[in-house]
């Protein structure tokens, strides 16, 4: 083993001991040409250092050994390598370098991704998230990638239980030094909006609309790809959930309305034509921008947004008649003929979304009022659910609320001069 | 249209000063073209109403929009314009003229009037005119500024005025409005500035500049000299002029329950303003707009019961009889004698634009009062009270129930229209719920927000980025493989 | 009992996908991961779970082809198609029960629909909705009080009322409800 080397080990085997994993990050910050350098004997450095007492030093090797350009002979173990390492490390001590573990985390998906088999690491990264995490609403930089492999991997439910995670606190990336001291935005946008298209996968529009409206809300002094994808797929949730496109909250950067809404005209053109509750209208502009929607492959979801609206008319339909017969349906809403008109009818009433009863023998419907929902003791026992939910998040903003007020930054401010760029009171106002 | 009548006559001007054609605030500028081919209108009645401007414009208006009554109107508007100093009007009118002479082949045009009596243009007219015009402005002129040389204030103010109406009568607007502007500084009571602040609105009206009459109505209101004599003759007089162009500059904005609102408070013994309008259209435009507007409580207590408004409906007997014909619920009749004076309002340059939206609108207000106090109501029926097929009266209930303005469903296979009621109980329940999820969603985004303001997380522009990192604005290249295979 | 357990068998089977060696679990796991979702009417899941599945998996096992075919009719909603697809294969031990299961359980929603969403229907639509035979479904529609229309073969289902859990606690729940709302409002 080359000298360089055993320095390393010996170094790290000595401030690992006494404990000093302050200057060890230093001295790992400095040795990593030293590690590349040396590529072709790391196997026997790892060797060498123990996964729970140096974890520090293993990280490091790790990491270097992902960054070496791909050779036959290393490609092979470095994921069971790095697969030992995340479930045996010290979480403490990697919580010390998070941006290292992170880097880590991200060359270990990127090859994942490369050798065509995400399905491997969806389980490891969820590990890995959870011993860089203080409590589990913390989003740290590995849960996009965690999300990128379950949707590679057409697997969701493992994301779902992390997604389903309201996250209240971000991970600081690295402790040490000013300059690292920044959670890097495109892994908070690329969860976001990863996490919209899972929900949007397993159809929670709900939760999909929520996640896409905090990837375009992202505070922004430039214009992100990410966010103008999400931009586009925002306008088709909201069509598809509400039949409407929502506000965007007023706090959104202004890049957003300058640049990325005139970069969506195709998007806007859809939602208008969706307005007009025409579907010849709607098809009009399908047809027009066919092209643009498929380079966004969001064809197949724009398709669906034709389908609402058909629903949604029917819809709208329910609220005017008690009665109507099949083709006055079919001829209202646009359908070919009746058969067709009680197809979606049909569906719409296996799916609750409304309430009527077809007489084959007439040819008609009868739509009828929803039946009495809020009559049970469930209903009592959904209220106090959302009642408590409430409550708990409301605790939690005063407790945030308390934090700021005490907050000597903050005290400073409120006394002194104001100052646009904090976070402070003003951010209430959202 | 309105505007249109004025488009032409600035590119025909040849003054200057007139080609800064005031920007419009209003935004109907579609130009509709339409013909109107059998008023009822006595022209000769109707032009001596009005004088000025007001007279001018709707003479021209009628004369775009109305071939039958058009060579009329121009003798009229020619003849008219002849006593004024417009001189570029002059020329516009017998623009026109040529345009209808050159086609008067048309035998019914021929038949009503003899073709000798078709004024030709008098070049001389125009060069003395426009002299005696200029002489008149120096002279005027003049006297201004030695009144300002004397410093006098009284009669500078008059001076701007009698310059201001001057330009008016040479239809130079925007320098007439200048003038009645500046005279502005030299008010020394709340009288003159009431009369300043009319004399502003009416070349406001005339550059159909809305927002500037609202703003100087509301300025004349409340001059404190104004407000303390309220029941003065003159005084009546000036406020029935003020609530008059209030009126129309809310009509003309669309805000039609609130025009009606200021029309009826006009006093016809003191309706002096040929202006502007005559009593006919204070009648015409309050009690549409009201019809429109009103709910049937306001319609009885504010129309049919008003004492002073009554005086004005017997001005127009045909809206008289609509207005209670609405009130008695016999819509039939009421929608056809609207029909019968539709052809004289599409001729009226004020309300022409909004006669299409007004009668839709009484329409809807007469089938949601019709079925307003039945359970249910054969449809059948009600398409006989409203002259309507069965199916084109579904339609329209279908849009009014969508609206919200009906509660009921229409039973659409016995042709029955049943009101519905709401199920208080379950809409508050939901109303709640929906709200709790909402605050629950805000408050989450809330709590996200405060974390990502607090890490200063944000998109940094990608030039400032020190290691240059491309990745940084574009979406993982592995992603839009998921999506294609998911759509 | 299968059916009791079918919840925890899939999350067994979910976890021995994920912990499969090269993310590649056996077709079994496969093949009853994706009729339990059937059994689920977690049509979305299935759908991903038959794109994930490895080409070389499919193509050795051809029952996965069969049961994602029926789920396909599933996703159309096409119930003549789903019996059909149900009753040409002859199933595997692996998953003969499960989509034994899946087929009462399609047969049962159907049921459910036409009662809710039919105040009269053809015994034919009946018949191909329930995929059973005119006679069969004739018997099962007297059976379940339902009139039948002895010359047209037009069937009158009967809403099933919903049950009213009684309105016992009126005050409580407004009680409620304005605490919430008065909660939200502040």
């Amino acid at each position: 083993m080359a000298s360089a080397l055993e320095q390393y080990v010996n170094t790290v085997r000595n401030l690992s001991s006494q404990g000093n994993y302050r200057e060890l990050c230093d001295y790992l910050g400095k040795s990593n040409e030293v590690l590349l350098k040396n590529a072709p004997h790391l196997d026997n450095v790892l060797e060498t250092l123990d996964l729970q007492q140096h974890s520090l030093g293993v990280l490091s090797v790790l990491c270097a050994k992902f960054n070496l350009p791909n050779s036959a002979n290393t490609a092979d173990n470095k994921f069971v390598q790095a697969q030992d390492f995340i479930n045996g490390c010290n979480g403490e001590q990697i919580r010390l370098v998070p941006d290292l573990f992170s880097e880590l985390c991200h060359s270990l998906t990127a090859y994942l991704i490369e050798q065509k088999q995400p399905m491997k690491g969806i389980l490891l990264l969820k590990k890995a998230i959870s011993k860089l995490q203080l409590y589990d609403s913390q989003l740290t930089l590995i849960h996009a990638d965690l999300c990128q492999l379950c949707l590679l991997a057409k697997c969701f439910k493992p994301a779902l239980q992390v997604l389903n995670v309201d996250i209240t606190g971000i991970c600081q990336e690295g402790s040490h030094g000013p300059n690292g001291a920044q959670f890097d935005a495109k892994y908070y946008l690329l969860y976001f909006y990863y996490g919209g298209m899972i929900y949007l996968a397993v159809r929670n529009l709900d939760r999909s609309l929520y996640f896409l409206e905090v990837a375009i809300t992202t505070p922004a002094h430039a214009v992100s790809h990410i966010m103008l994808e999400a931009y586009k797929k925002y306008i088709l949730v909201s069509l598809l959930l509400h039949g409407k496109v929502q506000m965007i909250p007023k706090y959104t950067s202004q890049v957003v309305n300058r640049f990325i809404k005139p970069l969506s005209q195709p998007y806007h053109d859809l939602a208008n034509a969706f307005a007009s509750n025409n579907s010849v209208e709607l098809n009009a502009v399908l047809n027009k921008h066919t092209e643009a929607f498929s380079r966004d492959h969001n064809l197949g979801l724009v398709k669906q947004v034709m389908t609402v609206m058909f629903k949604k008319n029917i819809q709208r339909l329910t609220k005017t008649f008690l009665t109507l017969s099949l083709s006055d349906v079919a001829s209202r809403v646009g359908l070919p003929g009746p058969a067709d008109a009680e197809r979606y009818i049909l569906h719409m009433i296996e799916d609750e979304q409304i309430y009527a009863t077809i007489n084959q023998k007439d040819g008609m419907v009868v739509f009828r009022d929803e039946p009495e929902k809020y009559g049970g003791p469930e209903v009592l026992k959904n209220l106090e659910t959302q009642l408590a939910l409430c409550m708990e998040l409301d605790r939690q903003i005063l407790a945030m609320d308390e934090e700021i007020q005490v907050n000597p930054q903050y005290v400073k401010k409120a006394s002194g001069m104001q100052d646009e760029e904090t976070p402070s009171k003003s951010t209430y106002a959202m | 249209m309105p505007l249109s009548v004025q488009n032409v006559m600035f590119q025909n001007a040849v003054e200057p000063m007139q080609v800064d054609a005031p920007p419009e605030d209003n935004d109907n500028n579609e130009e509709e073209t339409y013909i109107v081919e059998n008023p009822s209108l006595d022209l000769e009645v109707y032009a001596n109403s009005y004088i000025g401007l007001a007279k001018l414009y709707r003479l021209i208006f009628i004369i775009d929009h109305c071939p039958s009554l058009r060579l009329e109107a121009l003798k009229m508007a020619i003849s008219y314009v002849m006593i004024t100093y417009n001189v570029n009007l002059y020329q516009v009118l017998h623009q026109k003229l040529a345009e209808v002479t050159s086609n008067s082949s048309i035998p019914d045009v021929a038949a009503q009037s003899t073709s000798q009596d078709v004024p030709t243009i008098d070049s001389m007219w125009i060069e003395t005119r426009s002299k005696k015009a200029a002489l008149k402005l120096e002279k005027l002129d003049n006297d201004l500024k030695n009144y300002k040389s004397n410093s006098i204030k009284e009669s500078i103010r008059r001076g701007h005025d009698d310059l201001g109406d001057h330009y008016l009568d040479c239809g130079d607007l925007s320098n007439a409005l200048k003038c009645y502007s500046r005279s502005r500084d030299y008010c020394t009571s709340g009288k003159h500035v009431v009369n300043m602040c009319v004399n502003v609105i009416k070349v406001s009206v005339y550059l159909q500049n809305w927002s500037h009459v609202l703003s100087y109505v509301s300025k004349a209101e409340n001059t404190p000299d104004f407000v303390e004599s309220q029941t003065k003759d003159t005084n009546l007089l000036t406020s029935t002029k003020l609530k008059c162009a209030a009126g129309l500059a809310e009509l003309a904005t669309k805000k039609y329950k609130s025009a009606a609102k200021h029309f009826l408070q006009a006093n016809l013994d003191h309706c002096d303003f040929p202006e502007l309008m005559s009593a006919n259209n204070v009648a015409m435009y309050g009690g549409l707009c009201a019809l429109a507007t009103f709910d049937r409580h306001e319609l009885q207590k504010n129309v049919i019961f008003s004492s002073s408004f009554k005086l004005f409906l017997e001005l127009e007997p045909q809206l008289r009889d609509i207005i209670f014909k609405f009130y008695e619920s016999k819509y039939a009749s009421c929608l056809k004698l609207l029909d019968e004076i539709k052809d004289n309002l599409l001729l009226d340059m004020y309300i022409a634009p909004h006669v299409n939206t007004l009668y839709t609108q009484i329409r809807n207000r007469a089938l949601i009062q019709y079925f307003s106090p039945y359970l249910s109501a054969d449809m059948h029926k009600m398409a006989t009270a409203f002259n309507r097929t069965v199916s084109a009266l579904e339609d329209e209930l279908m849009q009014l129930i969508l609206e919200g303005q009906i509660q009921a469903r229409i039973d659409s296979h016995n042709k029955i229209l049943f009101a519905k009621d709401v199920d208080q109980r379950s809409t508050t329940f939901e109303k709640s719920l929906q709200m709790g999820k909402e605050y629950q969603r805000r408050t989450r985004m809330l709590i996200l927000r405060a974390a990502v303001l607090k890490n200063k997380i944000h998109v940094k522009s990608p030039q400032r980025e020190t290691t240059g990192q491309t990745s940084e604005i574009t979406v993982a290249p592995g992603t839009s493989t998921v999506l294609a295979a998911r759509n | 009992m299968l059916m009791e357990n079918i919840n925890a068998l899939a999350e067994e089977l979910e976890k021995q996908e994920l912990e499969a060696v090269n993310g590649i679990a056996s077709p079994q796991t496969y093949e009853r991961l994706l009729a339990i979702y059937l059994y689920q009417n977690d049509l979305c899941n299935a759908k991903y779970l038959w794109r994930r599945i490895p080409p070389t998996v499919k193509a050795a096992t051809t029952e996965l082809g069969q049961i994602w075919a029926v789920a396909q009719h599933m996703w159309q909603r096409d119930f003549a198609a789903v019996y059909k697809a149900l009753n040409t294969v002859k199933w595997s031990d692996t998953v003969a029960e499960i989509m034994m299961l899946v087929q009462d359980k399609v047969r049962s929603r159907a049921v459910d629909l036409i009662s809710q969403a039919y105040s009269s229907i053809t015994l034919d639509t009946i018949a191909s909705m329930t995929g059973l035979t005119i006679e069969v479904v004739g018997g099962a529609c007297v059976e379940k009080g339902w009139h039948v229309e002895a010359d047209t073969h037009i069937v009158h289902p009967v809403r099933p009322k919903i049950e009213n859990s009684g309105h016992i606690s009126s005050e409580d729940q407004l009680f409620k409800l304005t605490d919430f709302v008065s909660f939200l409002e502040n």
